[in-house]
């Protein structure tokens, strides 16, 4: 006996076509905070590298008949007191700036993530570890990366490496929680009861389940690092005065801001911009990311 | 809860240790040799080590670091490298401009945030709540030297109502005082405010949606009464935590503003420490800071319970 079968009937369409819409727009409509923060973000990007090609001239060079232009054809934010050009000066600024937050986010979140991992896998590391982390955030950061610069020289790995300390105890804190928590998970518990080993553990199950939380983490760091920066140089610890950043014009300018307002205001505005972009960029994927986050604050 | 008030004090200990030893690795590892400073130019490798000798720099680190703290626990702070004064000293001269700035930009802080923060959530959604954030974000996003300029520029040299620069102590007058206060504390105060009104809002959120803040709507308890009296005295333990946290944000900003508004307080002595390489000068001023912090820290920990009952230790 032979069954033979039918294909099932075509289902009538019941669901009404979805709105058709662009990725891109449903993107921009859902993030709208991503975008615009990203945005912004590549222009200075672009800004930065691309500086040479910007108009401008060598912003070491000094034109001792030219101090402290007003904003001309010429000079399009005016000169400072050396007479060097500011427009040149801000925009190779952005690179000092942009290289900071990137190096110090980067750097903090992986050093304070092998911390963290540490810290939650191996019992008797955690209180020593935990201690000296609670040690270091007791002490304010941007006086912590002041200390830090007084026993250095000024140079830009330095400021990146002083203001990197500050922000490890933070990341480590944020990744041992997550550890602690996803320890308990059943499918971690399931990992281990099937012996598959440690740093298996880490690289499949929790690495990836850090992900979120840190890159919302370390966008923010970078927002930290470029204001750290600009105050350290600002206020004579950061990177040396030869190499043009946005704290080092706005430190030079501060003599003489209520005569000649513009050298501080250019930088100034540059500075607040970036830090703007990337702070917009951190609460829209903490938004995408971390929907819990995103409810408590 | 007297015993949680011990403990809580007892745990503080261990941490300020820990501070106590990176500030003492600062001067250890600092550069420069104070021993052949003091010999000077026509000095023998003898003489800078019997010099070295009797100032105790041969010493090991951790016997040098004993006596250290032991000097620090008796509120002796060194001398410093360049104005020859003890730190202690130095230190107690320009306390009262940060203490003050401090003071004044913490109230002003709360007294703006925590109000902004309420009104956004109680108009969640509504354009009071985007500006709110919006400014939140702002104020999170502009250094502090940059907003402190565009104060003085505009209240102090384009208005002339405040003064541009400087400090008036309060023996000279509470007024003059106040004044000369005003500008730096806003700038300070501005990320600060930031901060209190954005978790403000998130708790007052998150109260709001609770059980019994329907109840009582359900009830006929009035709007305002539910804000004030219902939520946010259940929303003060995270505000609180943040306004302890932020602390360090506020020591941080003061050196700066303190720079801007040229006031002669404690950040002023950082930054003229640092620029002299005047490593006990810096070292003093960490400790003080530190101390401060943690102190701040402590005493909001401590009001957790009053602040809710629930909490029992």
């Amino acid at each position: 006996m032979s069954t033979t079968y039918e294909a099932a009937p075509e289902l009538p369409e019941v669901l009404a076509e979805p709105r058709k819409r662009g990725r891109i727009a449903t993107f921009i409509r859902r993030h709208p905070t991503i975008v615009a923060g990203g945005g912004l973000l590549t222009i200075m990007i672009l800004v930065a590298l691309l500086a040479p090609w910007l108009g401008t001239v060598d912003p070491t060079a000094i034109k001792p008949w030219m101090r402290t232009r007003p904003p001309s054809a010429e000079h399009w934010f005016g000169t400072d007191m050396l007479g060097r050009d500011i427009y040149s000066r801000t925009i190779y600024g952005a690179r000092v700036s942009l290289i900071v937050g990137f190096a110090v986010a980067l750097l903090s979140s992986v050093a304070g993530t092998a911390l963290g991992l540490v810290s939650g896998f191996v019992r008797w590391l955690d209180t020593p570890i935990m201690r000296v982390m609670d040690g270091l955030m007791a002490i304010p950061g941007i006086l912590l990366a002041i200390a830090l610069m007084a026993l250095t020289q000024g140079s830009v790995t330095n400021v990146v490496a002083a203001i990197t300390v500050t922000q490890i105890p933070q990341v480590a804190r944020l990744i041992r929680g997550v550890v602690l928590s996803l320890r308990e998970q059943p499918y971690v518990e399931a990992a281990i009861a099937s012996g598959t080993r440690t740093p298996m553990i880490i690289w499949r199950h929790i690495l990836p389940n850090t992900l979120a939380a840190l890159s919302v983490q370390a966008t923010y760091i970078c927002a930290a690092a470029m204001i750290t920066e600009a105050i350290l140089s600002f206020i004579g610890a950061g990177t040396p005065p030869t190499i043009p950043s946005w704290g080092n014009i706005m430190a030079e300018g501060r003599s003489l801001w209520q005569v000649k307002p513009f050298i501080v205001f250019f930088p100034a505005a540059f500075l607040s911009v970036t830090v703007l972009a990337v702070n917009l960029l951190g609460d829209g994927l903490r938004d995408a990311l971390d929907p819990r986050m995103a409810k408590r604050l | 809860m007297l015993s949680y008030v011990i403990r809580r004090i007892l745990a503080t200990i261990p941490v300020m240790l820990i501070v106590a030893l990176f500030v003492f690795s600062l001067l250890y590892l600092a550069p420069g040799d104070p021993a052949a400073v003091i010999a000077g130019d026509q000095a023998s490798v003898a003489d800078i080590a019997r010099i070295r000798a009797s100032l105790g720099l041969d010493r090991p680190f951790l016997v040098r670091f004993g006596s250290w703290l032991w000097h620090v626990l008796h509120g002796d702070l060194g001398t410093s490298i360049f104005t020859n004064l003890p730190v202690t000293h130095m230190i107690a001269q320009s306390i009262q401009p940060t203490f003050s700035l401090m003071v004044l930009t913490l109230i002003l802080s709360v007294v703006v945030g925590v109000p902004l923060g309420v009104i956004a959530a109680a108009r969640q959604g509504s354009w009071i709540d985007r500006s709110v954030m919006l400014m939140a974000v702002f104020g999170f996003s502009t250094p502090v030297f940059v907003i402190g300029y565009l104060l003085a520029y505009l209240f102090g040299l384009e208005l002339n109502w405040l003064p541009v620069q400087g400090f008036t102590p309060i023996t000279q007058g509470f007024w003059p005082f106040l004044r000369s206060l005003i500008l730096p504390s806003v700038a300070l105060g501005m990320i600060y405010i930031a901060l209190i009104a954005r978790i403000t809002r998130a708790t007052m959120l998150e109260v709001l949606s609770q059980d019994y803040v329907r109840t009582a709507r359900a009830k006929g308890v009035g709007e305002r009464s539910i804000l004030l009296l219902h939520a946010l005295k259940n929303a003060a333990v995270p505000v609180v935590t943040v306004i302890g946290l932020g602390v360090g944000l506020l020591i941080g900003g003061a050196v700066v503003t303190e720079t801007v508004f040229a006031i002669p307080g404690l950040g002023r002595l950082t930054t003229d420490a640092i620029l002299r390489r005047d490593y006990p000068v810096i070292q003093g001023v960490v400790l003080l800071f530190s101390l401060t912090y943690v102190l701040v820290n402590l005493i909001v920990d401590l009001l957790y319970t009053v602040f809710d009952p629930r909490i029992r230790y």
